[in-house]
């Protein structure tokens, strides 16, 4: 769907090396000097800046294209290296093709029977969809190992690799002290002065014989008259067991290797996965140097006037100047030496200009010193063009401020700041109808809250909505204009907050504008953001154009996302002081009187009392489960067991009995709120657990609540009991470490006897904390706050309460005692060797009593681990995460049903091997949904005429709640 | 040594028949090599299994009673 704002519509990618013809004919101009510039500011024909390759500055226009800047892309030129160097992009084929090719006749060295093989091996890989890399590489590991070619027989040296882009061969060749050695040889002295071994001399006409030489030519050699070749050189080294080469590196200068490449048959080049149509290997050789176009290095004119050049271009005039010394110095017959520097300078400059991070090579560097900035460094990296400028944009549209609570905002909306609100904007396609509230918004100016920034006339003319010129603006506008209007009540925006974990983590809400600087959300989607109040920070973005806003709207909604796909059940629900709330309303079904149970319910839809449940004094009195029983739907059937512990009963929509509490209406799988999710609908579930929210805080604020530090004190006698146990549970130690010591004690199955005891004090001292909390337990009266928030599930745990109250308990280093700190012993305090619960960590004190030094030391021990274990662990599951994403980003489920990769392999033949999304189906095994049953049953009950209800089936049209705002579009206005 | 095969958690493996291979096949849109693949030596696969077979696999399932998969038996 390419549009007039779509630069080029891209049909096609295709991968593969360069021709350099192809750079030629591309260019736009060659590029031979290194100036940019002139003295009185132009541009230089032919030079770096030439404006052929393009316009930076405005009102400019290109010489190519005739376009201006901005329109004009740009275009590339070229400059003619003076002498081939090496891509360094291409180092590792290289080096591979050198190894695998025949140096004469530049064959691959494999026999045509491997060759097939390979080939073979290469379309069945293709097939499957695998990498080509392992048979590639096995075919060059084969080929290497032939040290003759066997089509031209010639010798194949290796080949060393100097990083980045020298290659040498390494050749044996003759030694140039062959006489003197040969001589040796034959009186029977080694060079090796270990070597003591007596040897037999021989004469001149004994090796004569052995190597099938003439005599004369053996005293030739001897002499140093005559240099013996290769073959006779093997024999004599046969003959007299020596060795008289030594190595000798061959450099290959760039062009050995083009010219080396070029022989190369593109039958040979395909067995090694090469697509020989469109990449040859001696396009590796650099001969043609395209140069970027200017756009994509500007230059920069700073304050003073002066021009500052990219770094791009700053590595561009090094190479040209290198270039033309080069040339110079050929032209003028220089030294091979000298040639050979300027080769390896240019080679450096065109290697720095790709990459200038290569290990071994000194980074090319700017004037004041800093690593310049080429090609490679602008792609790479957590800044470069894939991770910092494609996949991590910076948008517009967006905000980011703290976020705090405000329990009276629905779940669905979210309070946005004034100054946010007009500041991002949602574009108005004026029309009959909008035109009057177009204009007041354009009326109301850029600053005053529902107004307007931007105008655009029919023409495209773009008018900023100033202060000034608002009034008389906002006459000018007409049906065909397009308005930028503030956010009001109503629109939808995203709202995101990090690490973006699960989709629940970015939703769309409606706004409310509201004053102050924070973003408001209601306290019950602080679970899928995983949000809290102490400082997060929260981003929203909003929405450009329709079809985002009805996606949004329709399918990222919070009401949308109150089930969670990774669990099934609810995500979204009553939290903390909400749970208390409704367990305080419930657990004892306490009475309320009229304004008490009007007042409780006063932020519902509930704006009339069911009958009282009974007379209280002549005084009407309401129960708390009645109360709570009017947020339900009036066909609610179901039996479940509450946190704390009671069966929960309700009958047509009235609790008959028990608590509600954290699993009735919590967030993660609250049975209530889920069901009503399931069966009466996401806006029946969204108004639940609103209502649910609002009932639980005027309910906490009716009863009060509050924690101090009293309300974990104990009893005198409590005191004692513990302190009881616990000396129990010491002897029953000591007896153990006793037994232990005496050697007696028996050690449990694949333990050691340090195991068993270690476990067996573990086990007794677990046990002896337990039971000072039970005894604590029995001395807290049930309407102590702690013990309301455990059990109602609100927050804390039994397990808090007892530290608090009775005994902090064990501290544990990785899951053991603590054992470490000096030798045999964990502090100074103590011997070596002692065993004792409290020479190891135990901590008898409870935190209201507060904590003995010794304790508190071993506390801060366990604490600090603690600590550095979740920090570990996030780190680590984050990682984790991104290579999760990463690799399953983008399987995509087909219309067919199945799941598959981009390349349309099939990665699953259905969607979850079941089709089926996990939040529509039932979340235990032993609750099976039987769709059709619940199908039927819906349509019974609906038509008792069957026509009716076939009319019905043919036309579905289900009710939709899209906004919660159906009058916030309306702007206050004076008329 | 323990057969996998006869492990309850391990799925029921076995040989697809080409006809019934092409049909497969064509519902899909794919030819063979799109198809998942399957180690040769993987333990849970049927005797008569080799090399470019395509395998069926049918696990139970709580939703659907049965899911099906193939794969491609590879080297
Ligand atoms: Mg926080
Ligand atoms: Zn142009
Ligand atoms: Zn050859």
């Amino acid at each position: 769907m390419p549009t007039d704002t779509t630069p080029k519509e891209i049909g096609e990618i295709s991968f593969g090396l360069m021709d350099p013809e192809e750079y030629r004919e591309m260019s736009a101009t060659k590029v031979i000097t290194a100036d940019t510039y002139d003295d009185d500011g132009f541009p230089i024909d032919m030079g770096l800046m030439d404006p052929r390759l393009g316009v930076i500055d405005p009102g400019l226009e290109c010489k190519t294209c005739g376009q201006h800047s901005g329109a004009c892309n740009g275009h590339f030129g070229h400059i003619e290296l003076a002498a081939p160097v090496i891509h360094v992009g291409f180092t590792k084929l290289i080096r591979r093709l050198l190894r695998g090719t025949c140096r004469d006749c530049s064959r691959l060295l494999l026999t045509e029977e491997q060759k097939a093989e390979f080939t073979e091996q290469l379309t069945q890989t293709r097939e499957l969809g695998e990498e080509l890399g392992d048979v590639t590489k096995a075919a060059i590991r084969q080929a290497r190992k032939n040290d003759h070619c066997p089509y031209c027989g010639g010798e194949q040296f290796d080949i060393q690799h100097e990083k980045p882009t020298t290659y040498y061969e390494i050749q044996e060749v003759l030694t140039n002290e062959y006489p003197q050695m040969i001589a040796a040889a034959m009186q029977g002295r080694s060079e090796d002065e270990d070597d003591d071994e007596e040897r037999e001399p021989v004469s001149p006409q004994e090796l004569a014989d052995s190597t099938d030489l003439d005599l004369a030519r053996i005293n030739e050699i001897l002499s140093g008259e005559f240099r013996p070749r290769e073959e006779d050189r093997t024999a004599i080294e046969k003959a007299l067991d020596v060795d008289l080469t030594v190595e000798d590196t061959n450099k290959l200068m760039p062009s050995d290797i083009r010219d080396w490449f070029e022989d190369i048959p593109d039958e040979d080049i395909e067995v090694l996965g090469i697509d020989s149509e469109r990449s040859r290997p001696e396009w590796m050789i650099l001969t043609v140097l395209p140069v970027p176009p200017v756009t994509a290095r500007p230059s920069i004119t700073l304050d003073n006037g002066q021009r500052s050049e990219d770094d791009l271009t700053h590595k561009l005039v090094d190479i040209i100047r290198i270039n033309q010394r080069f040339m110079e110095n050929r032209e003028a017959g220089a030294p091979q030496l000298i040639i050979e520097d300027l080769w390896e300078l240019l080679q450096y400059h065109v290697t720095t200009f790709m990459d200038n991070e290569i290990s071994g090579t000194p980074p090319a560097r700017h004037r004041s010193g800093r690593p310049l900035k080429t090609l490679s460094q602008r792609l790479k990296g957590k800044d470069g063009r894939f991770r910092g400028s494609l996949s991590g944009k910076r948008v517009n549209f967006s905000a980011r401020t703290v976020i705090s609570p405000d329990p009276t905002l629905s779940l669905n909306e979210v309070g946005v700041p004034e100054r946010v609100a007009a500041e991002m904007t949602q574009t108005m396609r004026v029309n009959e109808g909008t035109v009057e509230e177009a204009r007041r918004y354009v009326a109301n100016g850029p600053d005053d809250h529902p107004g307007a920034n931007y105008v655009r006339r029919p023409d495209g003319r773009r008018l900023k909505v100033t202060e000034k010129n608002c009034e008389e603006l906002s006459e000018k506008v007409e049906v065909g204009w397009e308005v930028n209007r503030h956010l009001v009540d109503g629109d939808i925006v995203i709202f995101n907050r990090q690490p973006s974990l699960h989709r629940m983590s970015m939703m769309a809400h409606e706004v409310v504008v509201m004053p102050h600087k924070t973003f408001r959300l209601n306290t019950v989607v602080c679970p899928p953001y995983n949000a809290d109040f102490d400082g997060d920070e929260m981003n929203m973005h909003a929405l450009q154009n329709e079809e985002a806003r009805a996606e949004a709207r329709v399918l990222m909604r919070v009401q949308e996302q109150i089930l969670s796909p990774r669990f099934g059940e609810n995500i979204v629900g009553a939290i903390q002081d909400h749970i208390s709330g409704t367990y305080l309303l419930t657990h004892e079904n306490p009475r309320f009187n009229e304004t008490q149970a009007l007042d409780l319910l006063r932020a519902t839809r509930v704006d009339e009392l069911p009958e009282p449940d009974g007379q209280d004094d002549d005084e009407p009195y309401w129960t708390g489960r009645t109360i709570f029983s009017e947020l339900l739907p009036d066909d609610l059937n179901m039996e479940f067991t509450s946190s704390a512990g009671d069966t929960v009963v309700i009958e047509n929509g009235q609790v008959v009995e028990g608590t509600i509490d954290e699993d009735a209406v919590g967030a993660f799988g609250g049975e209530i709120v889920d069901t009503i999710a399931k069966v009466h609908g996401k806006t029946r579930g969204r108004i639940f657990i609103n209502e649910v929210s609002s009932l639980a805080m005027r309910s906490i604020m009716h009863f009060g609540f509050s924690i101090a530090i009293d309300d974990e004190t104990i009893p005198e006698e409590a005191r004692r009991q513990i302190q009881e146990a616990i000396e129990q549970a010491y002897d029953q130690v000591e007896t153990l470490i006793e037994t232990y010591e005496a050697g007696e004690l028996e050690s449990l199955p694949g333990r050691t006897v340090d195991e068993t005891l270690e476990m067996k004090i573990m086990q007794r001292l677990g046990k002896a904390r337990d039971s000072a909390g039970d005894i604590a337990e029995d001395h807290l009266d049930d309407d102590n706050p702690a013990v309301i928030m455990a059990e109602s599930g609100a927050r804390g745990s039994m397990l808090n309460l007892t530290q608090m109250a009775a005994c902090v308990g064990q501290q544990s280093m990785s899951g053991e005692r603590v054992n470490r700190g000096y030798q045999g012993r964990t502090l100074s305090h103590y011997e070596p060797g002692d065993l004792s619960p409290e020479a190891h960590g135990f901590v008898e004190s409870s935190y209201t009593e507060g904590l003995q030094p010794r304790e508190f030391f071993f506390h801060a021990m366990g604490g600090r681990q603690g600590l550095v274990d979740t920090a570990v662990r996030t780190s680590k599951s984050g990682y984790l995460q991104r290579r999760l994403i990463n690799a399953l980003s983008e399987l995509e489920t087909q219309y067919d049903g199945t799941v598959r990769d981009t390349s349309d392999t099939i990665v699953q033949f259905e969607f979850g091997e079941d089709g089926t999304s996990p939040v529509q189906v039932s979340s235990s095994v032993d609750n099976e949904i039987d769709v059709d049953a619940i199908a039927d049953r819906v349509m019974d009950a609906e038509f008792d005429d069957e026509d009716e209800k076939r009319a019905f089936l043919g036309e579905r049209r289900r009710a939709t709640n899209l906004s919660e705002h159906t009058d916030a579009r309306r702007v206050s206005s004076d008329d | 040594m323990v057969d996998v095969s006869q492990h309850k958690l391990v799925p029921e493996h076995s040989v697809v028949d080409e006809d019934v291979l092409e049909g497969i096949l064509d519902e899909y849109d794919i030819k063979r090599t799109d198809l998942p693949k399957i180690k040769r030596g993987d333990p849970a696969l049927p005797d008569d299994a080799d090399t470019g077979d395509v395998i069926t696999v049918v696990r139970d399932s709580r939703t659907t009673d049965r899911a099906v998969a193939y794969r491609l038996v590879v080297d």
